[in-house]
């Protein structure tokens, strides 16, 4: 029972699913099981990274500067990114051209950024939760909903995309739909 | 004459930022529930967009990519913060109301990714004209979005009651997002699968996996 109200508790503070934060990417991704895995992951580190940044940030940063938390925060991503191209770069220059497609997807993207403002936002409201570990617990929560999210799509992705479904709503319209209908069944579960 | 009067409309129907190339999509579903937000996020974005796009064509070609995706998300930013000070003097209730969604406005991928991919590949003057229809491709989907789900959810527009017969609350929660602008997305593609003209560039765009 403490796991079924655990993962209904995942679903229902799913990003994408309740928040609609990387559903381009999403989309983009759930093409192939490689590139969704692919992105998923590298979502995730960079969830889970920008979140301990989010923190220091959070930290430091005077209340009159708050203006300038997303020029931080990008700021921040931006440096993880760098250091991610450089590291995978250094250890396999083979590595580094297959997978710099994921960073470069992943960096600057909704579901990064959103967790980081998400992350914040509760830190603001809850002071239990303004710790280094719940921040990057956030992070890595938001990554595993993407992960999540992304099962539930590929579960369906060919029959939406098939050719019983009429031409103007393959694809893209009825993936739209159908996580509108998850969406939905998440809803009346919180 | 005809590829290039594409090329610069392209943004509105041909490949319409929201409805085509799927992008910033998170605002148009989480907080299009109302006019008021669609004006202010719309507001937000077009000055953001135009700004940032602007001044990031200034930047060096010859730096590596990944350092210009970054001063390219750092500028905007920087353009985030006066902006959020005028549209908070406009808007003071609906940024409220936006919360998460005004800030991520300002790393979108029209500014971070299309910028590389798009508008630097074209001479500067069409670069202008194009993303002025990008642009503006995002903020009729918004409008449009924010006047029917505010009318058909909460039977007003602009926050007047108006004298509808038939309330569906639930588009103005996420799911009722998700679903309507799936519909508009399936019916904007039927609309250009009409127009023989747009229709090819069109289909080209989709099929790219954009």
């Amino acid at each position: 029972m403490h796991l079924v109200n655990e993962i209904i508790a995942l679903l229902a503070a799913n990003l994408i699913l309740s928040q609609a934060l990387g559903t381009s990417t999403l989309f983009i991704a759930s093409g192939s099981r490689k590139n969704l895995i692919g992105t998923a992951c590298v979502i995730t580190i960079f969830a889970v990274l920008g979140s301990g940044a989010a923190y220091l940030t959070d930290r430091n940063l005077p209340e009159k500067y708050a203006d300038y938390t997303l020029l931080i925060y990008t700021l921040s991503v931006g440096i993880i990114y760098v250091i991610l191209l450089s590291a995978l770069y250094f250890i396999s220059r083979e590595k580094f051209v297959k997978f710099r497609k994921y960073i470069h997807i992943s960096a600057y993207n909704c579901a990064v950024m959103g967790t980081l403002f998400t992350v914040s936002g509760r830190a603001a409201e809850d002071s239990s939760l303004r710790n280094l570990g719940s921040y990057m617990a956030a992070g890595l929560e938001a990554g595993v909903g993407f992960i999540i999210a992304a099962l539930i799509l590929t579960a369906a992705y060919r029959k939406l995309n098939s050719s019983k479904v009429p031409a103007a709503f393959r694809g893209f319209p009825a993936m739209l739909v159908y996580l509108g209908i998850i969406s939905m069944a998440v809803y009346a579960l919180k | 004459m005809n590829d290039r009067r594409n090329s610069v409309f392209d943004g509105v129907l041909g490949d319409n930022t929201v409805l085509s190339a799927l992008m910033v999509i998170s605002p148009v579903i989480m907080c299009g529930d109302s006019l008021k937000n669609a004006e202010a996020l719309s507001y937000a974005f077009t000055s953001i967009t135009i700004l940032s796009v602007l001044i990031s064509s200034l930047v060096p070609k010859k730096l590596p990519y990944a350092l210009k995706i970054v001063i390219y998300a750092l500028i905007s930013s920087l353009i985030y913060i006066p902006v959020k000070v005028a549209t908070h003097e406009f808007y003071r209730d609906a940024i409220e109301r936006i919360g998460i969604y005004f800030p991520l406005l300002a790393v979108n991928s029209l500014i971070v990714f299309q910028t590389e991919a798009k508008f630097f590949r074209m001479k500067r003057a069409r670069m202008f004209f194009s993303l002025i229809f990008y642009v503006l491709g995002f903020d009729i989907v918004m409008l449009l979005t924010g006047v029917v789900r505010e009318l058909l959810a909460y039977g007003t527009i602009n926050g007047r009651i108006v004298d509808a017969d038939v309330l569906i609350s639930g588009l103005s929660q996420p799911f009722g997002g998700f679903i309507f602008l799936g519909l508009m997305c399936g019916l904007y593609r039927w609309i250009r699968a009409k127009i023989p003209d747009i229709s090819k560039a069109g289909r080209e765009q989709d099929a790219s996996g954009k």
